[in-house]
């Protein structure tokens, strides 16, 4: 035998074919020539090694280095170092997308580390085209143990002793269905290996065959002994050909060895095997239908009884198995059903391959045991959600499945669980959805597979799917009524019932599940003509459109950016907007996280060219409104809910009075994000031009005090409450009550009061300040701190991906020099002298997931360490104050002190006369929820005023028509967004100069066109 | 009887013999069940799922015309599930179709419309939507609207396992679906035999006799029992008559010997001579030599021929020669030979269907 000093593993699945390793393998092939290494060095093409997200890999032995993402260019490189020069090439290798580290072994790297492989043991160690290399890793020993040494029976009882259970989907134990086959009469009986693999997203079955063709083999033959079968098919489809060409391969071979066929190692054993190529058809992977298509009939499903047990194929008794369960006996047998049983739950014992897919990094193949978290394939295998986007929920068992949502990633993945929340374990399709799926759309898609995919036999089946996808559609394209959720039901239920076979059977489940989980959306596509994910494009003009709380037209500012009509572009804003510079400065931009520009390279920087316009527009002068109605209007709290609200009421020919506990309108605009963000002329302006339309804002007049309840209810005809909320929630710890501790908004309310004697040190945080939170008040506090003078340190429970605050504010907290502690809780506050001396904290470590799919922290014990400071801030979240209610009102306030609404309304309170919007009603939310909650509040009040008169509903005047231009652009090229132009950190230091200071000219109208467009319809 | 089962259904208890099916069960002791694809004497497919009932401890709903029941099976046919699954199978059978009874053959005889009615469906809840499907108006027999087939299969098995023509199958899947001659061809351009049974035994307006579209109502037509006078089977045929007129021959009222409702296409098919207006209705004689054939009385015509049955008879047995019809029963044929080889002393004697 030759000794070669060094084995190239290299991935030859059908994914890392399609990654390029066929040019990989020819290039290194080359190279090895090149440097006369052939003689040194082997390259073996093994069957998929099922990181597939990081084609093509290879693994190089004896090192067990492990190498990703090769390109045949990488090639001379790569030898050099490894081969010759014995060094590990680091660009290589695989990177830990969290602590961003090399990891250069398999056994290191969480996706390989996490997994037990029993049916996919071989994957990646052997050349699936030599039979000496499946039996040098221990192959068809267990075939050979059940030819010679056990009886039909003996095999039976292993199996059935194993717990081993279909892994084609529908879990039903192996050993029962031998066991029936074994007891049936005849001389003729089959076995059959169910290979015709269709489910969408679905290869695990092809992974298997094409790795390790050999151990199907090995089971099957074991399963001809157990039952007394001596021929089988393979019933393979079509689009599987190297899948097929493994298989005939191992078949020669193996019968070549005497291992199938004739006289199978001098037993007396004869066992003859066939592939039968499959057209492609997903209801032949039905058990009758498969055994009518074998039989070379239209592959359609026949009724049971007779069970394939007793009359199958040719109406002989047969067993049907799927590719994984055959794969499970060679070993099962060999080592026995004790070992075997020892992974899995109670109830699903061994392991189960998944495929996984969808919106994970680690696209690949997976093995697990059964009862494995769902969470832990998702995250710790699956390497989490791309891009930083959410979870929203996980399809197990494709077209017949059904959805697990984020609130059961603790789930125990077996049989049994995976039924309880209404999903199949199927085959072991595993597609990962984020948030920027449609439930309903995705519900539809499985549907159309299904509806396309009956065979056209049965009613319930071949009409049913066709109506359900016919309802579906009309709800994704805004033709959904009031009933169809029912109706859907009503079908599902009898569908399910009714229908002849599995794939009729399981054919609703998508939207059961969906149904049961995501019924909000289905209720938000029918009423509200809302799509949440913003897919179900007939519903819009354009995602970012769709998804901003108040639908600002903004393909149409970005496209009169590009035309340099600046001013237009400023009206569009106004349009729906009162606060546009606000909100080009401070906006969450969920508009962004929708932009398809973002599916390509990075979104359009939206806020960025909002700002723009605000900063370059000429602003038209603001007129009185007449006030043309009797009614008068009292609004409580001077925040973008309230003042929206006014402008609205007051553009109505309302008069409007708005009260405002503070000395300066503006809410958390003005009193809780700091002016390094928002500088207070800008809030300013825009507040002087909702005044200038007559609008009254009446300062320092905290309702229930200043100005008396009774006084509201006594003069105006309708009340808009919208006082924010502006109290910090208590940590729950010792200590709170120190001198020295601030709640968050309480610390920037009191800075934006007396900004000057923070700034001058007449008031004082002290050298070291600690800030307890994870949110946007956290890093606004942390940042002034920062500003004061002081050492910030913020201390968070979770990891920094877990944190609400934008990303970019926890970027900008970081480069400012501000620490962030992250896996840490307060426990206590230690004062000294009355005031703070030190914050008593311990470490956390993540548990379980809890509902919003992040994981949970747990303390870890005895990990308790202080900091010594002088100030801390408390950031945990706020709630309103709602002590200017009276209890008489008739107005409800709910346990999260939050205004209830009344049934059906999207803004009167439980008293009719009373509305409310914003914090108060949502808890702590953006700028852009509280403008929108504004202008809903309006039209509400508006609406039911007319009403009561009697007088026809409001009409808006017509706008002037602003036309939008469009440039058709030849291609896209990819780029990424335009940065902001930013004050340098040096420069921040210790004043609250505005940080960011926007585009210029060029930078915006560069930007402005990368905008795809998708509001235009050529 | 020794292998004798017990079977409950709706609460009754009843005997079975094993392999019978809870259909067949329920049909003999009067419970009823609605069918579309049932067709006896074929294969059990199961397909329609008009049939489902209850099985206790069964995982779902189970199609009562292909379960064998079992010793001690206990079957409802009338729980709200039941007929919430029947009643929506057949609502989404009516609005997969174009089913417009106004104008429809069928009317009156059609076991969809017989459903519908049945669970009082006043309305499809869902759009009404017709295939679609080109009209087979090509040839003089059967007529074919697949815009009205609920591809419940029963012409395809009539065909493939009654008379085993194996003319129709299924093509394409799904909702498009569709029964017919292979590639999709028109019957006439197919080898179809024109045997008709697919037609008999469609439940719908899919698939009619040409001949009677128009030519009268079910309810309006007479449907007389009598035998095929093609050949001597004696199959047992029903002719409709409307206005004194044969419009239509069916085969599958008459479920019995030698035919159990099937014809061949002579018999579906060859009534039309029966109104033709050259048709013989009365006795012609050649009275002179060279002469015209003219009418004559049955009584004259009786007599002249056995006038001259004894003159030739005179001239030796021989000298006779019988010769029968294949339309003609088997007994008329029984008697006429037995009258020329007894009476006449002769074997003179055959038979059309001979040559």
């Amino acid at each position: 035998m030759k000794a070669l000093r060094a084995h190239i593993l290299l991935c030859g699945g059908t994914g890392c074919h399609a990654s390029g390793s066929i040019a990989v393998k020819t290039a290194l092939e080359a190279e090895l020539v090149k440097r006369k290494l052939t003689e040194e060095v082997k390259i073996v093409e093994t069957g998929c090694q099922g990181f597939c997200a990081m084609g093509p890999i290879a693994v190089i032995y004896p090192e067990g280095v492990i190498y990703m993402q090769i390109k045949p260019a990488d090639i001379p490189e790569l030898v050099e170092e490894h081969l010759v020069k014995g060094r590990v090439l680091q660009r290589l290798l695989y990177q830990d997308p969290t602590s961003e580290k090399t990891i250069p072994t398999m056994q290191e790297i969480p996706f390989f580390a996490l997994q037990e492989l029993r049916v996919l043991r071989n994957r990646g160690l052997i050349d699936p085209e030599k039979i000496e290399e499946y039996i040098a890793r221990d192959g068809y020993a267990g075939m050979a143990k059940a030819l010679t040494e056990m009886t039909p029976a003996q095999i039976v009882e292993d199996v059935l002793a194993s717990g081993l259970r279909g892994r084609g989907g529908a879990g039903f134990p192996t050993g029962l269905k031998w066991k029936f086959a074994a007891a049936s009469k005849g001389d003729v009986k089959y076995v059959i290996c169910n290979a015709d693999e269709g489910d969408p997203g679905a290869f695990m079955d092809r992974s298997v065959l094409e790795a390790d063709p050999h151990a199907v083999l090995e089971g099957m033959v074991i399963a001809a002994r157990a039952i007394g079968s001596h021929h089988g098919y393979i019933y393979c489809r079509a689009e599987y050909p190297l899948a097929i060409e493994r298989l005939s391969i191992a078949i020669k071979q193996a019968k070549e060895m005497g291992l199938l066929g004739e006289n199978i190692l001098g037993t007396g054993f004869n066992f003859e095997l066939e592939i039968y190529q499959g057209a492609g058809a997903f209801v032949c992977g039905e058990e009758t239908a498969l055994m009518t298509s074998i039989e070379g009939k239209r592959g359609m499903p026949r009724p049971r009884p007779p069970f394939p047990a007793v009359a199958g194929l040719w109406q002989k008794p047969s067993i049907l198995n799927n590719v994984e369960t055959f794969a499970n006996v060679g070993q099962l047998i060999l080592r026995g059903s004790q070992w075997f049983a020892s992974v899995g739950t109670e109830k699903s014992k061994g392991t189960k391959v998944f495929a996984l897919t969808g919106d994970v990094n680690n696209v690949g193949l997976v093995e697990v045991p059964m009862g494995t978290k769902l969470g832990t394939i998702v995250y710790d295998i699956g390497g989490g959600i791309p891009k930083g986007k959410k979870f929203k929920a996980a399809q197990l068992g494709g077209p017949s499945g059904g959805c697990i949502p984020v609130q059961h990633l603790n789930a125990a993945v077996d049989y049994e669980k995976v039924a309880e929340l209404g999903a199949i374990m199927g085959s072991g399709g595993l597609i990962i959805m984020n948030e920027d799926t449609c439930a309903v759309d995705m519900a539809r898609f499985f549907m159309d597979f299904c509806k396309d995919e009956s065979c056209g036999k049965c009613t319930p089946c071949r009409e049913g799917t066709k109506r359900m996808l016919e309802i579906l559609t009309n709800i994704t394209q805004g033709r959904g009524k009031e009933g169809d959720i029912e109706l859907l039901e009503d079908m599902a239920a009898v569908i399910k019932e009714a229908s002849l076979c599995g794939l009729g059977q399981t054919a609703p489940n998508p939207v059961l599940s969906t149904i049961r989980y995501f019924r909000h959306e289905y209720e938000a596509h029918i009423r509200d003509h809302h799509c949440e994910a913003a897919v179900c494009s007939a519903l819009f003009k354009s995602p970012c459109q769709h998804t901003c709380p108040i639908e600002m037209d903004i393909p149409a500012y970005i496209a009169l950016i590009r035309a340099e009509r600046f001013a237009d572009a400023y009206k569009v804003l106004l349009k729906t907007n009162p606060f546009p510079s606000v909100c080009g400065r401070v906006c969450d931009h969920k508009c962004q996280s929708k932009c398809r520009r973002g599916k390509t390279d990075e979104a359009v920087a939206i806020k960025f060219l909002k700002r723009f316009i605000t900063d370059n527009a000429v602003h038209p002068p603001v007129k009185k409104v007449e006030v043309t109605r009797q009614e008068k209007i009292a609004v409580v709290g001077a925040g973008p809910a309230g003042l929206t609200c006014a402008k609205d009421l007051a553009l109505r020919g309302y008069a409007v009075t708005v009260y405002e506990e503070l000395p300066e309108a503006g809410g958390m605009l003005r009193w809780a994000i700091p002016s390094y963000r928002l500088p207070r002329d800008i809030i300013q302006k825009e507040i002087d031009d909702i005044r200038a339309l007559g609008v009254d804002i009446v300062c320092s007049a905290r309702v229930g005090k200043d100005v008396p309840f009774s006084k509201l209810e006594k003069e105006f005809a309708k009340i808009y409450l919208a006082p924010g909320a502006h109290r910090s929630q208590p940590m729950g710890v010792e200590g709170e009550n120190l001198q020295g501790v601030y709640g968050g908004v309480e610390f920037l309310r009191e800075v934006n009061l007396n900004e000057q004697a923070w700034l001058t040190g007449v008031k004082s945080v002290g050298k070291s300040v600690a800030v307890v939170g994870g949110g946007n008040s956290a890093i606004d506090a942390a940042r002034v701190a920062k500003r004061l003078g002081a050492d910030v340190t913020i201390l968070y429970r979770r990891l920094k991906q877990d944190m609400p605050a934008a990303m970019e504010e926890i970027h900008a907290a970081e480069e400012e020099g501000i620490k962030i502690e992250l896996l840490v809780a307060p426990l206590k506050i230690v004062g000294n002298g009355g005031k703070v001396a030190q914050i008593v904290c311990e470490r956390m470590e993540l548990g379980d997931f809890d509902n919003s799919g992040r994981k949970r922290p747990v303390p870890i014990k005895s990990s308790e360490f202080s900091l010594a400071v002088d100030t801390v801030i408390s950031a945990i979240g706020q709630v309103p104050d709602m002590s200017f209610v009276p209890q008489d009102s008739g107005i409800s306030v709910n346990r999260w002190t939050c205004f209830d609404l009344a049934k059906g309304t999207k803004s009167q309170t439980t008293n009719e006369r009373y509305y409310a919007g914003g914090d108060a009603v949502t808890g702590p939310d953006t700028v852009i929820a509280a403008i929108g909650a504004g202008h809903k509040a309006a039209s509400e009040i508006d609406a039911a005023i007319r009403l009561a008169n009697g007088e026809p509903a409001y009409e808006a005047p017509v706008d002037d028509n602003i036309d939008i231009p469009f440039v058709l652009d030849e291609e896209t090229i990819e780029s990424p967004q335009t940065k902001m132009v930013e004050l340098a950190v040096a420069e921040r230091g210790t004043n609250f100069a505005e940080v960011e200071l926007g585009y210029t000219k060029e930078l915006a109208i560069a930007e402005a066109c990368r905008c795809l467009r998708c509001d235009v319809e050529l | 009887m020794a292998n004798e089962l017990k079977v409950t259904i709706d609460g009754m208890e009843f005997s079975a013999q094993p392999g019978q099916t809870i259909l067949e069960v329920a049909r003999a002791n009067g419970v009823f069940i609605p069918t579309l694809c049932h067709l006896q004497g074929t294969t059990n497919v199961g397909a329609c799922r008009v049939c489902v009932v209850e099985v206790e401890n069964a995982r779902s709903l189970v199609a009562s015309c292909a379960m064998p029941v079992s010793d001690g099976m206990v079957v409802k046919t009338d729980t709200p599930k039941v007929k919430s699954a029947q009643r929506m199978v057949v609502e989404l059978l009516w609005a997969s179709g174009d089913h417009n009874c106004l104008t429809c053959e069928k009317n009156g005889d059609c076991t969809l419309q017989d459903l519908v009615y049945h669970f009082e469906i006043e309305k499809p809840r869902f759009p009404m939507t017709s295939p679609g499907v080109l009209q087979d108006d090509t040839n003089e027999m059967i007529f074919r609207d697949l815009n009205k087939c609920i591809l419940c299969g029963r012409c395809v098995r009539a065909c493939n396992e009654v008379q085993v023509n194996e003319i129709l199958d299924f093509a394409q899947r799904g909702s498009k679906a569709k029964v017919g001659p292979a590639f999709g061809m028109n019957y006439i351009d197919s080898d179809c035999y024109f045997c008709g049974e697919c037609a008999d035994v469609c439940p719908t307006g899919a698939i009619t006799f040409k001949a009677a579209r128009f030519a009268g109502r079910p309810w309006e037509t007479r449907k007389v029992a009598t035998t095929c006078t093609y050949c001597g089977v004696g199959c047992q045929i029903s002719l409709h008559t409307h206005k004194g007129k044969v419009v239509k021959v069916s085969g599958k009222e008459l479920h019995r010997q030698p035919n159990f409702g099937s014809l061949c296409v002579k018999g579906r098919f060859g009534f039309e001579f029966i109104h033709d207006p050259s048709r013989l209705t009365k006795p012609l004689i050649r009275r002179e030599k060279g002469g015209a054939l003219e009418e004559a009385s049955w009584d004259e015509a009786y007599s002249f021929s056995g006038k001259k049955y004894q003159e030739v008879i005179k001239s030796g047995s021989s000298a006779v020669a019988g010769l029968a019809s294949a339309r003609c029963t088997n007994e008329e044929n029984y008697l006429f030979q037995k009258f020329i080889r007894a009476g006449a002393g002769t074997n003179n004697v055959d038979h059309c269907a001979r040559l």
